[in-house]
């Protein structure tokens, strides 16, 4: 335009030719240090030619001055347009290349912590003391080597009663015997304290059984709850609100009237299949129902040979065995696989 | 226990369904397990408690079917047309033993034709899987099945003298049974013998030669009571269980004797033939009274069930399974136990059948209406005591802790037999050996036969099994309780099992050794604010020099356990364990935390040139004795052997951590510290030696 207007090499036709310049210059960039260069020798502030160009404006005659101003704006302009164009282009190959050399296969194997496991059982162990303890129960231990009066006498089964039959024990050469259920506890809880009384006792049992579905050992839990006033209603609304939490909180509960010696009423207590939720399948015979546990109001002569009145306490008792909770929860198919320790096996556990 | 529907419905007046009586009978205690059609009939498997021999037979399950239906029961027949000569003239019963036989009565019936039994009679056993054998031990049999009431016939003229006595067998004595098995007896057994051997033994089986065959016209029939741990301890003694036995051990109705012998009676003159001769012979202990009785109170039946109940229904449901009842006031009545109850609710079972019996538990009649009422209808509460159980106690969250800890720190819990072989017992340390080892005395096998005073035995087990499975890393822990033996309480203890690492260079595992499993028991202990030391100790069973007794704070202090290296063991790689007696561990006391300081730290490590026989616990002793100022924490950095080490000795760098509450350290004031710490250490345990 305005450079076209004179014929001698005057600063409006050098602009062109600047122009023309750092757009070659502009070429030859490959990296920062180069960007960074031509910036400083373009716009740099102090001596960029930009700058000096700008400078050169109080030389051009005052005619001039006007067309010249615009042109090295114009200039500045497309240059500043150019670095910036460059720049970012620099910017995404930089990237490139960063990424290059971090680059990883995110899909290989984390280095975890090796955590361990608690026994499935155990596990059942913690979940059932946990609903109990809402309920206000402790828990409470004892021995695994009993007596013949703990294990047997004070819950009913005198000496010559049939129901021992049911019950093969272990005996040691002593004449003592390893606890076949975890009601010895009871026994001792109510000897050593007086009502109202709520614990519930898990703990190792010993029986003289040993094959496919058979452990000699394997665990129960004992619940007791003496105080006045205790009813069966109780008994039921315990079961119910114990069964629903550990299996699922639509499962059902049904008492049916049993024997055992040491509660009166007894009950064997179903709970509705956990497998199907009650509609039926192979593992409840398509019954709906499971056998869950055995329960009943403390028998008033259990209470009176612990030192509790039964004329003023009453009380309920039940007994769980841990080990087919653990088989139902995880679906172990074979009580034996719980004592083998696989530790393939018990690792699935979550702690 | 199989039942005939048809059968029952004989009793029942109407009557009903099968799966309406199943399911009743189930709902009030007499689970129908199984209901088999088998032709018109149905065939129910009902499990029948211990408690209820009652109903052991189809007149009781009648009876309970007849109450829950609300309907009458039709009791058999038992009236007879008896002639002269009385029974008296014919036989003569001699009870040695009252207690063993509280009564026995004995009936004839002359004149009977053995044969096959009829149709009906031998459908009705079949239906139910009894053979049969002739007509008159098919009528005993049936009154069995009918009654309850296990009933003997003796062919009277095998009876020497026409006598029964019943007495204890004598030393020496034998009997061949029905079964054809030539049995020895002794006085523990109670047995029916006539006037020169026995013939019978009692409540349990007949003899061979006096039982009823072809040849039989003079029938002499035992109806008699047994105790029922009389029967129990012959039946054990002997080796044999049958239904005669399986209902006096649990109880027959010692009131029955007469009804049932009459029963037979008449059958058999129907049946065979034979004329019943009058009177009977009947032999009483006047000592024992079948008479139970107590007090029922309506209100306390509804305060213990939880439930409404009605009066009229209580009534109607006791009275139904043969309670007499004499009301006192409303809602209140003296109840009458029937004789066939005894056994199940005498208050006291460790009493002699002779002995007067108190009043009945209140429960007991409580039990009986809640079952006859029905479990369904009672409403779900909970019990209404307000504060938590008193009886509170830590050590299952100490346990807990425990088992948390060590899962968290990679660690798999199992859990393993408590008894194991003898051998075991031996080749391991234990944490307290008091006197002989417990041993069972019927055990399953030797390999289960000595009670446990270790957890490693069971571990090295679980071991071996995960190593032939291939597993490469062991890591297992059990806690359970020891028996040390003689009359000393159980304690618990808590084992480790660890050795082996994943070959896996991706996961750059670290070689398993002493101090990994060390590392562990350390962090145990310092879970529950106990500092647990190892002190050198040679233990069997594990490798000399690697073995270690672990005290409670100082070496002197409480033993807690052991660790070290298992000597012989048959893995591919060294498997290190450890046992701890958890009793140090409690949950009760937390313990306040130390405030950090705000102002930075200084870290300055010192290596020490050491004779290699000063332990690490005694330099780590002295560093804690000298409680050099603002010195909050020490560590073991490193142990270097080898070049510019003189032989003997061991560079030990160890890194010290010098930090004050209330400033920042100057160079100036850590440099003098640590010359000071520094000085101590090489005065003390500096080598001295050749360099």
């Amino acid at each position: 335009m305005s450079s076209d207007q004179t014929g001698d090499s005057g600063p409006a036709e050098d602009l062109a030719g600047r122009l023309e310049e750092f757009e070659q210059e502009a070429l030859k960039v490959s990296d920062r240090p180069g960007w960074d260069e031509l910036r400083v020798r373009w716009v740099g502030r102090k001596q960029g030619i930009v700058r000096t160009l700008l400078a050169g404006l109080k030389d051009v005659p005052a005619g001039e001055r006007r067309d010249y101003g615009q042109g090295v704006n114009r200039l500045k302009q497309k240059v500043e347009e150019r670095l910036e164009e460059i720049g970012a282009q620099l910017d995404a190959s930089e990237k490139s290349i960063s990424r290059q050399a971090a680059a990883v296969d995110v899909s290989l194997p984390g280095r975890r912590p090796e955590v361990g496991a608690i026994h499935p059982v155990n596990v059942v162990t913690q979940h059932i003391v946990e609903i109990f303890r809402a309920l206000g129960y402790s828990v409470a231990d004892g021995p695994e080597v009993e007596d013949d009066f703990h294990n047997f006498e004070a819950l009913n089964f005198p000496v010559g009663h049939p129901a021992r039959d049911t019950q093969d024990t272990f005996f040691l050469e002593d004449g003592r015997l390893l606890r076949t259920h975890t009601s010895p506890v009871q026994v001792r809880t109510m000897l050593a304290r007086k009502p109202p009384i709520r614990v519930i006792c898990p703990g190792r049992v010993y029986r003289h059984d040993n094959d496919l579905r058979h452990s000699p050992m394997f665990h129960q839990v004992e619940g007791l709850a003496v105080a006045e006033g205790i009813t069966m209603g109780d008994l039921k609304g315990t079961l119910e609100a114990f069964l629903q939490r550990l299996f699922h909180p639509d499962t059902g509960v049904r008492l049916r009237p049993s024997y055992f010696p040491f509660t009166e009423p007894s009950v064997e207590v179903d709970i509705t299949c956990p497998f199907c939720r009650g509609e039926g399948c192979q593992t409840c015979s398509n019954t709906g129902w499971m056998e869950i546990l055995g329960a009943g109001m403390v028998d008033p002569r259990v209470l009176s040979k612990c030192g509790i009145d039964p004329a003023i306490y009453s009380g309920f008792a039940f007994g769980l065995g841990l080990d087919r909770v653990a088989m139902i929860r995880y679906g172990i198919p074979n009580i034996r696989m719980l004592f083998d320790n696989d530790e393939r096996l018990l690792r699935q556990v979550q702690i | 226990m199989i039942f005939s529907y048809n059968w029952i419905s004989r009793y029942l007046d109407p009557g009903a369904g099968a799966d309406e009586i199943a399911g009743r009978l189930t709902a009030a205690g007499l689970a129908v397990e199984n209901s088999e059609p088998r032709g018109d009939d149905v065939l129910f498997d009902v499990d029948v408690t211990t408690n209820r021999p009652d109903c052991m037979n189809h007149v009781g399950l009648a009876r309970e079917a007849s109450t829950l239906l609300a309907q009458g029961l039709r009791f058999p027949d038992t009236t007879t047309d008896a002639a002269d000569p009385a029974v008296g003239e014919l036989a003569r019963v001699v009870v040695e033993d009252g207690y063993g036989c509280p009564r026995y009565v004995a009936l004839v019936v002359r004149g009977a034709k053995v044969g096959p039994s009829p149709g009906w009679l031998v459908e009705h056993l079949e239906a139910i899987g009894q053979r049969s054998i002739n007509n008159i031990v098919d009528i005993t049999n049936f009154v069995l099945w009918e009654l309850g009431q296990p009933i003997h016939a003796f062919d009277l003229a095998k009876l020497a003298a026409g006598t029964i006595v019943v007495r204890r067998a004598r030393e020496g004595e034998r009997l061949t049974t029905l079964d054809e098995e030539d049995r020895q007896l002794d006085p523990k057994i109670l047995v029916i013998a006539d006037a020169e051997r026995p013939v019978a033994l009692a409540g349990i089986m007949g003899g061979f030669d006096s039982e009823v065959s072809d040849s039989t016209v003079d029938i002499l029939i035992e109806s008699a009571h047994f105790d029922p741990a009389r029967v129990r301890s012959g039946a054990k003694a002997l080796g044999l269980h049958t239904d005669a036995s399986h209902r006096f051990e649990r109880g027959a109705d010692p009131d029955i004797c007469r009804v049932a012998a009459d029963r037979v009676a008449k059958l058999i003159a129907e049946i065979a033939g034979g004329q019943v001769q009058k009177g009977a012979l009947d032999v009483r202990n006047e000592e024992c009274d079948w008479q139970l009785a107590g007090h029922l109170s309506l209100e306390r039946a509804v305060r213990f069930g939880g439930v409404d109940l009605d009066a009229a229904d209580v009534v109607r449901w006791l009275t139904g399974v043969g309670f007499s009842m004499d009301q006192t006031a409303p809602g209140e009545w003296d109840v009458k136990v029937p004789t066939w109850r005894y056994y199940d609710m005498r208050p006291d079972p460790a009493k002699p059948i002779s002995e007067p019996q108190g009043p009945v538990f209140e429960a007991d009649f409580f039990e009986e209406i809640l079952r006859l009422h029905g479990l369904e209808g009672i409403p779900s509460t909970l019990p209404a005591v307000g504060a938590p159980d008193q009886g509170f106690s830590t050590a299952h969250e100490c346990r807990q802790t425990i088992r948390t800890h060590l899962a968290a720190s990679g660690y798999v819990e199992a859990i393993t037999f408590a008894f194991h072989e003898e051998v075991a017992d031996q080749r391991y340390p234990a944490l307290e050996k008091a006197g002989d080892v417990l041993r069972l005395a019927n055990p399953l096998s030797e390999l289960y036969v000595v009670m446990r005073r270790s957890l490693i035995p069971g571990l090295i087990g679980a071991a071996e099994f995960n190593q032939r499975r291939g597993c490469q890393a062991i890591r297992l822990f059990e806690i359970g309780h020891l028996f040390p033996g003689g009359d000393s309480t159980e304690l618990e203890a808590v084992a480790l099992i660890g050795g082996g690492q994943t070959d896996l260079p991706w996961d750059r595992a670290m070689p398993f050794d002493l101090f990994e499993l060390k590392g562990v028991v350390e962090s145990l202990g310092a879970r529950f604010g106990v500092e647990i030391v190892a002190g050198s100790a040679e233990l069997p069973g594990l490798v000399s020099g690697t073995s270690s007794q672990l005290h409670e704070a100082t070496l002197t202090g409480p033993n807690m356990g052991f660790m070290g290296q298992l000597e012989d063991a048959r893995s591919p790689y060294p498997l290190y364990v450890a046992e701890l007696s958890t009793s140090s561990f409690s949950v009760d006391q937390v313990r306040p935390i130390e405030l950090p300081s705000r102002y930075p730290g200084v870290e300055v490590d010192l290596t020490l040139t050491q004779s290699a026989d000063t332990a690490w616990s005694e330099i780590a002793q002295t560093i804690r004795k000298a409680a050099v100022q603002d010195l909050v924490s020490f560590g073991l950095k490193d142990r270097y052997w080898g070049e510019g080490v003189p032989a003997g000795a061991v560079n030990t760098t160890i890194c010290f951590l010098y930090n004050a509450a209330d400033s920042s350290l100057t160079r100036d004031e850590v440099n003098e510290r640590h010359e000071a710490m520094r000085k101590l250490l090489e005065q003390r345990f500096g080598w001295k030696g050749e360099v």
